[in-house]
């Protein structure tokens, strides 16, 4: 279970990247949180990950807290990032191994990982191949099998279906399913809308560090989405042009 | 999980461009830079057999007390070939007088046998080592944290509960056994090549010195892989990383010794030599006048009107060999130089006063210069280095204090034998057999100087005597340091490097906890 308490985060410029943020994802729920760029959805998952601090507030994963505890709260998450890179010369497996080693998977065959990456729709003879020469969706799903494979109660994900064919997208979101029904909480940053009609379970809409709406699976099928969040995302649009005029 | 990420970054920089290239600079340079050494090594080993050869003979040659003027030839230091240090700069031999004392060593400093060569520059195992090593540190840690964060990958990494101080090591280890073996590479191969050579044989000394010059340089890889990593930590692109890296290289590397250099100049001025000699020239003219007065007033004492000689050698330096003289001019040279050579000491003293304040500023010049140059760890390595090689400036001027003591010795040894008062000093001729004056003018008058009837006795001339035996005369030995005392020698230096290894350690564990991973 991923849980923010009254989360605040204003970096050393003064901006306020984050304010009072209340959010919790439960074991078994996809939860899709959108918002414009720099609305606060990266920040909200560097401070998950403790790749910063917050300036107030409280961040738990199943219930240990992160800044107290970050070492303890790494073996219950995993993280898929925007532009998975991975280790360019080394092949999708050696990339697995380290990986699944790292996360203290220290067991795992070959057939393991050919499993895993045959589980996230990787073809067989790109298993042995040099990561440098995937495509970028090809790398998303390695970064996915990574995930998997360390098997980690949480799952974060940044923009992970940006310059993704929509095959492939729909591929990532069948996986999240799979996650989800295994009870894995999985929080998903992305402007990608009619992915999160696909699999989420609520959605969440950012705007300026602040969760401005909050909606159920029922409530956002039943609801305009789309309408919502371009509401959203115009009122974000104006206030920037006005910033700029000013 | 330290050892996992070192290994995944080894198997990486293995398989990377720079390695190879690393790998290929050693192996083309590292041969051809120990070809030359050893090829320099080889002549000077020749140059000096010949010198000792000639010094030999010389030795054998003396017939007088007055002519023993031991020639020390210095035997080349083999460990030079791989740290020339102040080997083959400053002469290979000095000849002892009385009446100086030995200041700093002359004869031949470069051993091509073509002069014209002397242009060609050619740098040690040790520079090469020195750059090299620095270089691929450099060029394997300025982007250890900068590629991570610019792949993605260290957000990866550290979402598996890997601390920082964790990486930071792992990072460490990853650089520090991808270059090791090539360090280690590079020593074999060096050492293979003086295997190979019949011509060099190495001490266990010797061996153990290249083992600590190993040790040496690990650690100095070690500083410049934590210089790397202290840059990575501080810059966010690896593009900058590179250009301050590579900046810091050229300043650590060429632009401090160069400073330090020419600041030590500046700060610790030392003058000419040129002024030493006006006030030598003037204690020596000094010397002769008092020698002309003394000459004169002995004459007076023993009621001569001049010296007659028939067979005399000598000079203002003390030699003085008489055969087939009179007993009045022996004695009197045996008078004179019972003053004259005692006298000779005191003005060596008085002389050595101005070269010692000459030779402490030249060593506190270039103490100032190591010290500045201290700022560089290129410069720390190569100062021990040739500490270890026995080629520092510190080794030259414990040989040179040892020549002075055995100086000292050698005086000491005249003295107990009362040699200056002695007519041995200057003469192997019987005592018994010298003809007074009076005695001369009679034989001439009984017509025995006639030319018809007059044979030279044969013990009037030098070549009628052997050499003397001088087998007890002390000789010039020189225990060259062992590898313990080398290394006692440089510690401080060796714990200044690790201190600055260290220093940038810690510098780097706290820059990198503030690091931004995102």
């Amino acid at each position: 279970m991923l849980q923010a308490i009254e989360l605040s985060k204003r970096y050393e410029d003064g901006h306020l990247a984050l304010d009072s943020l209340n959010l919790e994802i439960k074991p078994g729920e996809i939860f899709f949180l959108l918002g414009a760029n720099g609305a606060g959805k990266t920040t909200t998952i560097n401070l998950f990950l403790n790749f910063i601090d917050p300036t107030s507030g409280m961040l738990t994963i199943n219930g240990i807290d992160v800044v107290k505890q970050p070492l303890l709260t790494k073996k219950y998450v995993s993280f898929v990032s925007e532009n998975v890179m991975l280790y360019g010369n080394f092949s999708a497996r050696q990339n697995l191994d380290f990986f699944a080693n790292l996360g203290g998977k220290t067991n795992l065959t070959r057939k393991d990982y050919y499993n895993v990456m045959r589980s996230v729709g990787l073809q067989e003879d790109a298993f042995e191949k040099k990561l440098k020469t995937f495509s970028k969706g090809m790398r998303q799903k390695v970064g996915l099998a990574i995930a998997i494979l360390k098997d980690a109660d949480n799952v974060i994900l940044d923009e992970p279906t940006s310059g993704l064919d929509p095959k492939s997208a729909s591929e990532l979101m069948q996986i999240l399913a799979n996650l989800r029904n295994k009870g894995k909480s999985i929080l998903m940053c992305t402007h990608d809308i009619f992915r999160a009609k696909t699999v989420a379970d609520r959605v969440g809409i950012m705007k300026e560090g602040r969760l401005v709406m909050l909606r159920n699976r029922e409530e956002f099928l039943q609801d305009d989405l789309e309408k919502i969040y371009l509401h959203y995302m115009q009122e974000a649009i104006m206030f920037d042009d006005a910033n700029l005029k000013s | 999980m330290i050892w996992l990420i070192a290994k995944k970054d080894f198997i990486l920089n293995l398989t990377s461009s720079r390695f190879v290239i690393g790998f290929l600079l050693c192996l083309v340079i590292i041969p051809f830079t120990m070809v030359v050494s050893v090829d320099g090594y080889k002549n000077q080993m020749r140059v000096y057999e010949v010198d000792r050869a000639e010094a030999l003979k010389k030795w054998q040659e003396v017939k007088v007390y007055s002519a023993v003027r031991p020639e020390i030839v210095k035997e080349p230091e083999a460990l030079g070939i791989f740290t020339r240090g102040i080997e083959g700069n400053m002469g290979n031999s000095l000849t002892i007088r009385l009446g100086e004392y030995p200041l700093l060593l002359t004869g031949h400093a470069g051993t091509r046998d073509n002069p014209l060569l002397n242009a060609f520059f050619s740098i040690d195992f040790t520079t090469v080592i020195a750059i090299l090593m620095s270089l691929l540190a450099l060029v394997f840690s300025f982007d250890l944290f900068t590629r991570e964060r610019e792949e993605g990958t260290m957000k990866l990494v550290f979402t598996n509960g890997v601390s920082r101080s964790a990486f930071l090591m792992a990072k460490f280890l990853g650089v520090f056994i991808t270059l090791v073996p090539i360090l280690f590479f590079s020593f074999m191969l060096s050492t293979l090549i003086v295997v190979l050579n019949p011509a060099i044989a190495f001490s266990s000394a010797e061996w153990l010195g290249i083992i600590l010059l190993f040790g040496a340089a690990i650690l100095y890889l070690m500083v410049f892989i934590l210089l790397g990593m202290v840059i990575s930590a501080w810059s966010k692109k690896s593009s900058t990383a590179i250009v301050v890296s590579l900046l810091a290289w050229v300043w650590l590397l060429f632009l401090v010794p160069d400073i330090a250099y020419y600041s030590s100049q500046s700060v610790s001025k030392v003058a000419p030599y040129d002024n030493v000699l006006y006030s030598l020239d003037e204690l020596d003219r000094v010397f002769r006048e008092k020698t002309d007065e003394k000459w004169g007033e002995i004459q007076k004492q023993m009621g001569l009107d001049g010296i007659g000689h028939w067979n005399w050698s000598g000079g203002y330096d003390g030699y003085d060999e008489l055969y087939g003289c009179t007993w009045e001019t022996n004695e009197f040279h045996r008078r004179l130089n019972a003053w004259r050579e005692p006298a000779r000491l005191d003005n060596a003293d008085k002389k050595w006063t101005f070269q010692k304040e000459w030779l402490d500023g030249l060593q506190r010049q270039e103490r100032t210069r190591q010290v500045m140059s201290w700022l560089s760890p290129s410069e720390i390595f190569q100062q021990i280095a040739s500490s270890l090689c026995r080629t520092s400036p510190e080794s030259y001027l414990n040989y040179m204090q040892r020549i002075r003591e055995y100086r000292a010795t050698l005086i000491a040894y005249f003295h107990g034998k009362k040699l200056f008062e002695s007519f041995s000093y200057f003469t192997q001729q019987d005592p018994k057999t010298f003809l007074t004056i009076a005695k001369t003018q009679q034989m001439e008058e009984e017509g025995f100087f006639d030319s018809k009837n007059f044979k030279v006795p044969p013990y009037w001339e030098g070549s009628y005597y052997l050499p003397l035996n001088l087998d007890d005369v002390p000789k010039f030995t020189f225990q060259k340091q062992n590898a313990a005392g080398s290394l006692k020698a440089s510690l401080g230096l060796v714990v200044g490097l690790l201190s600055l290894g260290i220093a940038l350690f810690l510098v780097v564990i706290g820059v990198f906890q503030k690091y931004d991973v995102r």
